[in-house]
């Protein structure tokens, strides 16, 4: 394998022929932020959040994508960047309707942690938001495209690991939409409960259909402060 | 190539050549021939539809008799655009996106169609009209059996 000579954020090191910037940054303890990044999918590089600044070309790249070159000169945190990505989040944050209070996935939606961790803040933005209602139809997943943000994970998910290739995106624009054939409630036979596309999923948009609330999950109640019956254990 | 969907090789190489032929031929994309499509070439029926619904060239719902495309992009817009797409649509009775009661016809916005020397612009089917104004249009939509 062909070795490649690399300078990044000011140190020099080598990459083999054909990694990514990302990759190739992950080696070496760099951490570049992702989003519709995902290892075990083809990169398509549509979030923008992994750019990074590559001395002589005119834009950011996003690293997910761009194989590294002889010589080739990145700098991953530079200010320039730090502002892109964080502008690029809010942007997302600008169009997504859904309260994190109210979101089952809060807690893992990494939307939500890529804000925190660029500090993005209180919304300064106002736009038009993506609303559509919440689809329930199929048993199995709840799809809940208004806290979709056009990632394509459940995309490639369902086409390269589940192999059952029943996500596209439709419309174009502002408009863009994740379609089940013509732009149907998800119910196919065809989709099935192999979660392969629910926990690619990076934000609340695909879930998983819980289970009827069963009463005997809760256990036992737990009563506190003066005058609590004993427990026995 | 030939328009049987039959005879075509599979993946989505002919994909766009085959909504553009259905389209000259039906008028917009049937659902049914879509799902035809996408078993023929062997992709899914939700890549065939975002195909089709990404250009506004192509249609999915059926037509009017002439589709009056106006252009909403910067250069026309500077030049009126807005005030020319009220006029008409208040001379049509309908909204961007719908087609009249009639079956006449179906009024779009669509992004530059290459007339920027005469803003504002709009093609009724394959003819291009430029340098609008309230007189011309309805000049040009009394012309429009």
């Amino acid at each position: 394998m062909k070795e490649i000579n690399v300078t990044i954020n000011g140190k020099k090191v080598t990459g083999r022929e054909g990694q990514t910037i990302l990759e190739l940054a992950g080696e070496n303890g760099i951490d570049i932020p992702t989003l519709c990044y995902h290892p075990e999918l083809p990169p398509i590089g549509s979030c923008r959040v992994c750019v990074v600044e590559v001395e002589g070309s005119r834009t950011l790249v996003g690293s997910c994508h761009t194989p590294i070159t002889e010589g080739i000169v990145i700098q991953t945190h530079s200010p320039k960047v730090l502002e892109a990505r964080k502008m690029i989040v809010e942007l997302l944050l600008t169009s997504h309707c859904g309260n994190c209070f109210m979101c089952d996935k809060a807690n893992i939606c990494e939307l939500r942690g890529l804000a925190a961790e660029l500090e993005v803040g209180i919304p300064r933005l106002m736009g038009k938001k993506r609303f559509y209602p919440v689809e329930d139809v199929s048993p199995y997943i709840v799809r809940d495209l208004s806290k979709c943000i056009l990632c394509r994970r459940c995309v490639r998910a369902c086409r390269e690991i589940a192999k059952k290739n029943i996500f596209d995106v439709g419309y174009r624009g502002f408009d863009s939409k994740i379609v089940v054939d013509c732009d149907r409630a998800l119910d196919k036979e065809a989709c099935r409960d192999c979660e392969v596309c629910t926990s690619f999923c990076p934000t609340g948009a695909l879930s998983k259909k819980k289970e009827p609330f069963k009463e005997d999950k809760r256990g036992k109640p737990i009563v506190v402060g003066a005058g609590a019956p004993e427990q026995d254990t | 190539m030939s328009g049987d969907i039959l005879t075509m090789e599979k993946g989505r190489d002919e994909l766009l050549v085959a909504l553009q032929e259905a389209q000259r031929k039906y008028g917009y994309l049937p659902e049914d021939y879509m799902a035809q499509l996408a078993e023929s070439l062997d992709i899914s029926l939700s890549e065939v539809y975002g195909v089709a619904t990404f250009y506004s060239f192509l249609a999915t719902k059926p037509q009017g008799k002439y589709v009056i495309r106006v252009c909403k992009s910067v250069p026309c817009y500077l030049k009126e655009a807005e005030s020319m797409i009220e006029f008409m649509e208040r001379e049509l009775g309908i909204k961007p996106g719908e087609t009249t009661a009639d079956g006449r016809f179906t009024l779009q916005l669509v992004n530059c169609i290459g007339a920027c020397d005469k803003p504002p612009a709009m093609l009724v089917n394959d003819e291009l009209h430029g340098d609008l104004t309230p007189g011309k249009i309805k000049q040009i939509l009394s012309s429009c059996k």
